[in-house]
């Protein structure tokens, strides 16, 4: 019988052929990820139980991405008990501060998050390794479970499609496509429960680079999408496969396997989109939110924190400077990233912009542990969400935007339609390409 | 090992639709701080939508809620809602939040269609976990809705995911080497 990708997965890992969708197993992940936010409550937990070692230490990969400045005496005790941890531990693989960057991107770039693989993470945008056609899974604070069983319980979810019709017009991106959707499910002009469900995105898929698949994953994530699937083109695979640290195998889902629904999304005629202050579906045209004055601006995230998107960041800002009032950061999503900036003369744009370039991480996007915003201060982000405080104080006002639209907005001053300004067109050439 | 008790007998606190998990069911700071101790947590359970609540509530009340219940993707607050003895009844809940209110042991029943409209604020209410049988002693009316799967009310059974893995070290052969 046919079966959708996640259902293909979970069958390869539980040793259960032909599972399908509210099959409840216990699946054997290819890799268990844990960031530095919860490394300690986990551990202290084991170790209060005598749980010592864990089940499969190989498999861990450890990342170092939420806190990566220490701001604070205690931080920097995180930080140290971390580091211990990860030693007893023996995990596989762990990355400290200044190594990897952002556990939801330097993995793939990295080519040990592949297609058809899965894993469990104790964070919600896992989902992010949809863009190479793999599947992350949140646990939250369960993660300890695996960690010291190896598996823990899941039911296999059931697959949503939108088929993506058309191309994207110029200075539209693919964060702009992800805000769009979160609106058209709140006004439920796309009727569509993404809870517990993994969105598959299909038809016109080809256009998207690695870049542009990681920023379709954010806005599905935090309408509750457990997981988040776009079939890997022959450019993800070839990626992949120069970058593997391993072997693997791309799955696809059957064309006639059951979906419990599909929809359809036209991005030919889409604008720049800018979601407003409370959740990503509060999202509106560009053109609606024009003139808010802003004071802060950040790029990157696990939304966009890939090379593409700062590039798109520089093709603004070069030749620019961040207005008056305004500070602008902007976090690379990896180390690699951060290297590539310097050699390829973006690092001297930003420098000269006045920009504040921060190491590889989350960002403000980690309750502000750097970069917060004052009460009645305004930000403009690519930050995952804009629910209040989630940056620094509640009385601020977060509004998200591509990075085209949050580089324009520092340079202006307010929020601004990144089509109104002249970019650098070589860069934009570039970004289509950062990862070919 | 005793018998786990699957009844509760208390007060219905009614709730609507959409209670948003963070500063509806605990305060977002909490949650920002990935604070998970129990005792820390309890005192604050509805703290901001009812300052009171925890001063009222007593052990074995039922949180009785609408659909879509605790919205948002973390589950701190349910940590606090089992360290005071409460059950859960709600018409819906994120699969997320689900997850981890099982995790954190707490007794529910997270498909209960219509309960809010058979349940008044206050009602004596009695509730089998296990079976999915729920009696409204107030109103002398009985219910019943779809119990939570037999190999997740092991976890809550056992008292939640720590004292199911306290079990597993146990039963686990590798659990003499995994002492150091």
């Amino acid at each position: 019988m046919s079966q959708t990708a996640i259902e293909k997965v979970i069958s390869r890992i539980s040793g259960v052929p032909q599972l399908h969708a509210g099959d409840v197993v216990n699946p054997v992940p290819d890799l268990i990820m844990i960031h530095d936010g919860v490394v300690k409550s986990s551990k202290v937990m084991l170790d209060k139980i005598g749980i010592l070692k864990l089940s499969s230490p190989e498999k861990v990969i450890m990342v170092s991405d939420h806190d990566v400045l220490y701001g604070s005496a205690k931080a920097a005790e995180r930080g140290s008990y971390n580091r211990q941890a990860a030693k007893e531990w023996g995990v596989g693989q762990f990355y400290d501060v200044g190594q990897g960057g952002h556990g939801h991107i330097f993995p793939m770039e990295e080519g040990q998050v592949l297609p058809g693989m899965f894993y469990f993470d104790n964070d919600t945008h896992a989902t992010n390794a949809g863009a190479v056609g793999a599947f992350g899974i949140r646990l939250g604070l369960e993660i300890s479970t695996v960690l010291a069983t190896g598996s823990t319980w899941f039911e296999v979810p059931k697959t949503v499609r939108i088929r993506i019709n058309g191309h994207l017009s110029p200075r539209v991106q693919a964060r702009d496509i992800g805000f769009y959707l979160a609106r058209l499910i709140k006004s439920g002009i796309i009727p569509l429960n993404l809870d517990n469900r993994v969105l598959e995105y299909c038809g016109e898929t080809e256009q998207f680079g690695l870049g542009e698949r990681v920023a379709l994953c954010s806005s599905p994530t935090e309408m509750r999408a457990v997981g988040v699937f776009i079939p890997p083109s022959q450019r993800i695979l070839k990626y992949c496969e120069t970058h593997a640290k391993k072997s693997f195998q791309a799955v696809y889902s059957d064309s006639n396997a059951i979906f419990e629904s599909e929809y359809d999304l036209n991005i030919s005629e889409l604008a720049p989109q800018v979601v407003q202050p409370g959740s990503v579906s509060n999202a509106v045209e560009v053109t609606q939110t024009l003139g808010v004055k802003i004071d802060h601006a950040f790029i990157g995230s696990c939304g966009s924190g890939m090379y593409d998107d700062l590039l798109s960041a520089a093709s603004v800002l070069k030749g620019r400077r961040v207005a008056p009032g305004v500070r602008l950061f902007i976090v690379p999503g990896s180390q690699k990233s951060m290297n590539r900036l310097v050699q390829e003369g973006l690092m001297q744009i930003f420098l000269d912009a006045g920009a504040l370039v921060l190491p590889p991480g989350c960002g403000p996007c980690n309750d502000a542990v750097v970069g917060p915003l004052a009460a009645q201060e305004c930000s403009i982000s690519t930050a995952t969400n804009s629910n209040a405080g989630r940056f620094g104080s509640r009385d601020a006002k977060l509004y998200l935007g591509s990075p085209l639209t949050v580089a324009a907005s520092a340079t202006t001053g307010q929020i601004t339609d990144p089509r109104t300004l002249e970019v650098d067109a070589s860069m934009i050439e570039r970004a289509k390409v950062a990862y070919d | 090992m005793t018998e786990f008790n699957w009844i509760l007998r208390g007060r219905c606190y009614l709730l609507g639709d959409d209670v948003p998990h963070a500063d509806g069911v605990i305060p977002q700071q909490f949650i920002i701080d990935r604070e998970t101790d129990p005792e820390v947590l309890a005192p604050h359970l509805f703290e901001l939508t009812d300052p009171e609540f925890v001063k009222r509530c007593k052990s074995g009340d039922i949180v009785v809620a609408g659909r879509n219940f605790g919205v948002g993707q973390k589950s701190t607050g349910y940590i606090a809602m089992q360290a005071l003895g409460l059950g859960l009844l709600c018409e819906s809940m994120p699969t997320q939040g689900y997850r981890g209110a099982i995790h954190s042991g707490l007794r529910l029943l997270a498909n209960c269609p219509g309960v809010t409209s058979v349940c008044n604020n206050g009602d004596e209410i009695e509730v089998n976990f296990a079976t999915g049988s729920v009696i409204n002693h107030t109103q002398s009316k009985s219910h019943h809705y779809s119990p939570i799967p037999i190999n997740l009310q092991k976890i809550i059974a056992a008292g939640g995911g720590e004292a199911w893995l306290k079990n597993w070290a146990l039963e686990n052969s590798n659990s003499s080497s995994n002492k150091a």
